[in-house]
């Protein structure tokens, strides 16, 4: 297409259509940035006077945000272990082994992701509700886990194909046991994909509405619930602010993993490239 | 472990094979584990569910219930907001993808973040956006006024026209990133070949781009679709009475009408449509992949 359209008419249109579409998905957010420093925080832009009234209503005495929270920061934190450890050895049996209905594992591992979530819950729900669980944290983190260690498994995969293999093959050869392999190998080289394999875990926990919503007792609303019902039924202006500390966390965390991926890209290379200039691979002293 | 590599030293080679197929499976039973018991179990509960009377015997009345009167009321109008919200990002994914892929690089890396940051913001929050966006006093109503555009401010919220908006932007990013992928696999010579044999700009979008871009038009178009059908946020958030899709009823039958059984029958209905749209992706894929192999040829 690049030769067929060359007129400035035709690139300026191109343009200006991109343009528009861009807006289109970047503004709701700039607009609840924006919103959240205005002295109405309802449905009004630009704002006319700016304030910061918002922000400290979320940690004035008797505000039910500080404890959704924590909630929610308490919930992401157990979903991402679970999460990295299901990542973890599913990845390993999915890339370094051997495994019988290897395709069927990995349509299991794909399922959450494309199911309607309001499914999952649904069933979650009925899981749940019959062991008396509903309320518990523990519960919506295990919940939360279906959905987050799929993608921390996808992450992981695709680190772990990213590792040459040759190293560990090489470091086998020179009599290192597989514990020291995974240690001093493997480990270091996959440090990156797991942090990100980790943020993206907490980020889909932190974030996730459905199971929550499903799970959730009186005592125990998660952020996104408590946002949810603070647009629906209790009008509380302290959302804006909430949703602009959301957006910024999303924003901190994806330039994190762009930060870690950015450090970790040189690591292999350097490695590869003692093997090629001496012939016998070092691995192990220079990975850390 | 080490038990097992000393056990039958006589055959390496099998042995080595076994180990690591014993490794696989040890490895991938936590991830079998966890999803058979809390992902596969509850799904088939809800399917149960969804077959059982009140005295525990079979009946089909739930999935009676659920497709007539207002709940088919319900679904229908489910099955139109999902058609037009994959209807609408992929028009404005097809156009967003094809700038994109013209861009030069730096540029191009720039729209992708704007296109792919968005979509790890919280969809709840982007949803209020909207909504101060789009109110009476909001951005777009305003801005409306000030060029004086007749009969402003409009109802741009609880009604479809809402829903719509807030749904395809959420959509909006799949589409592009698939699109943009199966642009950028575009074969350019094919195009510029076409033109040597003097096939004008037309021609070529219609005979030869549109038909190269198509499998994946249609994936896209069907993904932005199975993805809307479960969507409940928005929806419930943007929409009027009007706008309920069959997420909200599935939550409210659960939350406040207590009617489990109803909401495992239209959970089952979701699930199957979801489960029908992928089966076409999929046949989608594979006719675009011999396509692919045969213009190649």
């Amino acid at each position: 297409m690049m030769e067929l359209r060359k007129t400035l008419a035709g690139r300026i249109a191109l343009t200006a259509v991109a343009t528009v579409i861009l807006l289109f998905l970047a503004l709701p957010i700039v607009v609840i940035v924006v919103t959240s420093f205005s002295s109405n925080a309802f449905a009004q832009f630009p704002p006319e006077v700016w304030t910061l009234n918002w922000y400290k209503a979320l940690f004035a005495d008797g505000s039910k945000w500080p404890a959704a929270l924590s909630l929610s920061a308490l919930i992401a934190a157990l979903s991402t272990v679970f999460s990295l450890i299901i990542g973890v050895t599913a990845a390993t049996a999915l890339t370094r082994s051997e495994l019988p209905l290897r395709s069927a594992v990995y349509a299991l591992v794909l399922g959450p992701l494309v199911i309607p979530q309001i499914v999952t819950a649904l069933g979650l729900f009925l899981l749940f509700e019959p062991a008396a669980m509903l309320g518990s944290p523990l519960a919506i983190a295990l919940g939360h886990t279906v959905l987050a260690s799929p993608i921390a498994v996808l992450i992981l995969i695709a680190t772990l194909r990213g590792i040459d293999e040759r190293l560990e093959d090489a470091a086998a050869s020179m009599g290192a046991g597989r514990l020291t392999i995974a240690r001093r190998i493997t480990f270091p080289l996959a440090a990156p994909g797991m942090i990100a394999a980790a943020i993206f875990s907490f980020i889909t926990s932190f974030d996730e509405f459905y199971i929550s919503q499903f799970l959730s007792s009186v005592d125990t609303v998660t952020l996104p619930v408590r946002v949810y019902n603070s647009l629906t039924f209790e009008i509380d202006p302290s959302v804006t602010a909430v949703s602009a500390i959301l957006i910024a966390f999303a924003i901190l965390a994806l330039g994190l993993v762009a930060l870690v991926r950015w450090l970790g890209s040189g690591r292999q290379n350097s490695l590869l490239s003692v093997e090629t200039a001496t012939g016998v691979a070092t691995p192990g002293g220079d990975a850390i | 472990m080490a038990a097992l590599t000393a056990t039958a030293p006589a055959r390496p080679r099998k042995l080595l094979a076994s180990r690591k197929t014993r490794v696989g499976i040890l490895y991938a039973l936590p991830v079998v584990v966890y999803l058979l018991v809390l992902f596969i179990y509850p799904i088939f509960s809800t399917l149960l569910l969804s077959l059982k009377s009140a005295d525990g015997s079979f009946t089909l009345h739930w999935y009676v219930e659920a497709l007539t009167g207002v709940n088919l009321s319900v679904l229908i109008t489910t099955l139109r907001i999902s058609a037009e919200t994959a209807l609408l990002s992929l028009v404005f994914g097809f156009l967003l993808a094809n700038a994109i892929s013209r861009l030069k690089p730096l540029w191009a890396g720039l729209a992708m973040l704007v296109v792919v940051v968005p979509h790890f913001i919280s969809a709840l929050v982007r949803t209020y956006g909207w909504i101060i966006m789009l109110g009476d006093k909001g951005l777009v109503n305003e801005s409306l006024a000030g060029l004086s555009a007749p009969g402003a401010p409009y109802q741009l919220l609880y009604n479809e026209l809402g829903v719509v908006i807030g749904t395809t932007s959420m959509m909006l990013p799949y589409t592009v990133l698939l699109l943009y992928g199966v642009m950028r696999g575009v074969d350019r010579r094919l195009l510029a070949a076409a033109a040597s044999m003097g096939a004008g700009r037309v021609t070529i979008f219609r005979r030869v781009y549109l038909p190269l871009v198509a499998p994946g038009l249609a994936s896209a178009g069907l993904l932005s679709f199975i993805l809307s059908l479960g969507y409940y946020i928005t929806p419930a958030l943007m929409g009027g009475p009007n706008q309920t899709m069959i997420a909200t009823l599935i939550n409210q039958q659960v939350t406040k009408d207590n009617q489990w059984n109803g909401a495992a029958a239209q959970g089952v209905i979701l699930l199957l449509l979801t489960l029908a749209g992928l089966l076409l992706v999929k046949l989608v894929s594979s006719l675009g992949a011999s396509r692919k192999k045969r213009s190649a040829s």
